[in-house]
């Protein structure tokens, strides 16, 4: 097996990336996006399992998929699986993928898994307060000078230097990354 | 030509953005979370490189298209604003990206190159949306009373978007610019790959963002006025902020054309409070009277004041009796349901044929 390629210059990925999200709004009128399709995810699963309780459930009865289509109807769904494909294709023809499993960020193996989990859990509950992520709010919502995406980039990033800083303490193995 | 494929099915457009996307991401080294532990720890600024590049870019190039007539920023889908949920969001949120050493973009990225922590990122995920869509009725309190959803820079701060547009990528640059030097002076040095490549781009931005910022003649014709059509949906949709004015010297008891609006002489148009967060939308039978109007205004300092294109003439062609497509296109016929329903709301009526006379065959080739 060939060795990895290197990833690419910083400021030319970004440019890249910025010129995907203009040519995304220019084309269709809305941005990039990422958390919006777990919160149809979410509905679309617990309406097939307890359709009763998704139901009773405000935030998730407005949000079950209403057409044909299911959660496949759902842009930001599609989109999303669309990411990793791409993601995979990229990595593969520049011999970065990585079956083998977890990077490690200061914890191994089942700690690393448990981690990405809670880290997984808090940003689905903050994105649903703040209306998006890094991709749909910080991202596009930057672009497009949105109030609320020019105060989420600045908390978001403070409040996880923070939040990295103290895992670093209680890893202490954090040191060596 | 803004948004040609708003309407489509999903995936004739998610499939392609989604795949540049994944493509773009993974180039980057977003979708390894060493990458993203190393930069919340301020050793390696790739994240923040990527971030401020890629949003840098899109800002200008909407900028430019609008600036020069090729975006229709109305027809876009802003994020919306909620300051007080979103603070508190942004708080948990970056907490969950540190201690996942990965967001929910860079997540399926993670996974979609075979790492077990980028799938376990997307479950937890998954989990933590279905727990704030359990507890929404206690969360969601604060959430959604102060929902915004035109809430931008310019119009919230008051400055001209040129402005806005320079000191963001001001800011930026300098953020770019200070990673790279603790990278080398602090952590003795990640190897720049091209080294050539930020000089050159940054030039290319500053250049593009002082035009912006400069009080230029396009500044003026572009976003000085405001689209009949667009001024109708804001009406109807009870736009917050909007004040219309109607100018006219006239003081007879005579209604105004357009509902809604207040009517003022130019004279006292140099005492007007504006509220900040008032977009003012000035009319008058004659155009021209609205452009002096226009420049008495923004003399006294207030720069949220836009005029009606084509003043009161341009509101009965095209929201009283726009001209029924004759076509059967059906994307014009689609869009002008949205013409027709709004005219009906005004108690205007469609007509079948206009007169052709020069002036409003000249003014719609214009606003097409």
């Amino acid at each position: 097996m060939n060795a990895p390629k290197r990833y690419s210059d910083p400021i030319l990925a970004g440019v890249a990336l910025g010129l995907v999200l203009l040519s995304t709004i220019l084309v269709t009128g809305r941005g990039l996006g990422a958390s919006g399709a777990f919160a149809s995810a979410a509905a679309a699963t617990i309406n097939t399992l307890a359709p009763a309780h998704a139901a009773s459930v405000p935030y998730l009865a407005e949000r079950v998929p209403s057409t044909a289509a299911g959660i496949f109807g759902d842009w930001l769904v599609i989109e999303l699986l669309a990411v990793a494909m791409g993601a995979w294709l990229s990595a593969r023809f520049a011999n970065r993928l990585q079956w083998r499993g977890a990077d490690d960020v200061g914890d191994r193996g089942s700690a690393r898994i448990v981690r990405a989990i809670g880290g997984g859990a808090l940003m689905g509950v903050g994105a649903r307060l703040a209306q998006g992520c890094t991709s749909g709010l910080a991202l596009t919502g930057g672009a497009m000078l949105s109030t609320g995406a020019w105060l989420f980039i600045p908390v978001a990033f403070g409040s996880a230097f923070a939040a990295a800083y103290v895992m670093r303490q209680l890893t202490r193995r954090g040191q060596s990354v | 030509m803004t948004a040609p494929f708003f309407d489509v099915a999903p995936v004739v457009t998610a499939i392609p953005v989604g795949l540049a996307f994944g493509v773009a991401l993974e180039r980057a080294g977003f979708g390894v979370p060493r990458t993203i532990a190393a930069q919340l720890a301020g050793r390696d600024f790739t994240v923040m490189k990527v971030m401020f590049s890629a949003i840098v870019t899109a800002m200008l190039g909407l900028f430019w298209a609008e600036r020069l007539g090729w975006l229709d920023v109305s027809r876009l889908s802003l994020p919306p604003t909620d300051l007080f949920p979103q603070l508190v969001g942004a708080i948990v949120f970056g907490a969950g990206f540190a201690i996942a050493s990965l967001c929910p973009g860079t997540a399926c990225v993670a996974a979609g190159t075979g790492r077990r922590d980028g799938l376990a990122t997307i479950a937890g995920l998954f989990l933590g949306t279905l727990l704030a869509a359990e507890l929404w009725p206690w969360l969601g309190r604060a959430a959604e009373n102060h929902l915004r959803l035109d809430a931008t820079l310019p119009h919230d701060l008051g400055w001209s978007k040129g402005i806005t547009v320079a000191l963001l990528t001001a800011i930026a640059l300098l953020a770019i610019w200070c990673g790279g030097w603790i990278e080398r002076r602090v952590h003795g040095g990640i190897a720049v790959i091209r080294p050539r490549v930020l000089p050159t781009l940054s030039t290319v931005a500053i250049v593009l963002a002082l035009l912006a910022a400069a009080p230029g003649r396009a500044e003026v014709t572009v976003s000085a006025d405001v689209a009949p059509l667009q001024l109708a949906q804001w009406l109807h949709d009870r736009a917050p902020g909007l004040r219309l004015i109607e100018v006219s010297d006239s003081s007879d008891g005579e209604r105004s054309r357009i509902p809604g609006s207040e009517r003022r002489s130019v004279a006292s148009l140099d005492t007007l409070t504006v509220a900040p967060g008032e977009r003012v939308v000035l009319y008058s039978e004659d155009p021209a009277v609205a452009a002096e109007a226009l420049a008495v205004v923004r003399r006294s300092g207030t720069t949220s004041v836009e005029t009606l294109r084509g003043g009161v003439e341009a509101w009965e062609n095209e929201v009283m009796s726009p001209v029924v497509p004759s076509t059967t296109d059906s994307a014009t016929i689609a869009s002008f349901a949205r013409v027709r329903s709004l005219s009906a709301w005004f108690g205007g009526r469609p007509v079948l044929e206009r007169r052709t006379d020069d002036v409003s065959r000249k003014r719609r080739r214009n606003t097409c």
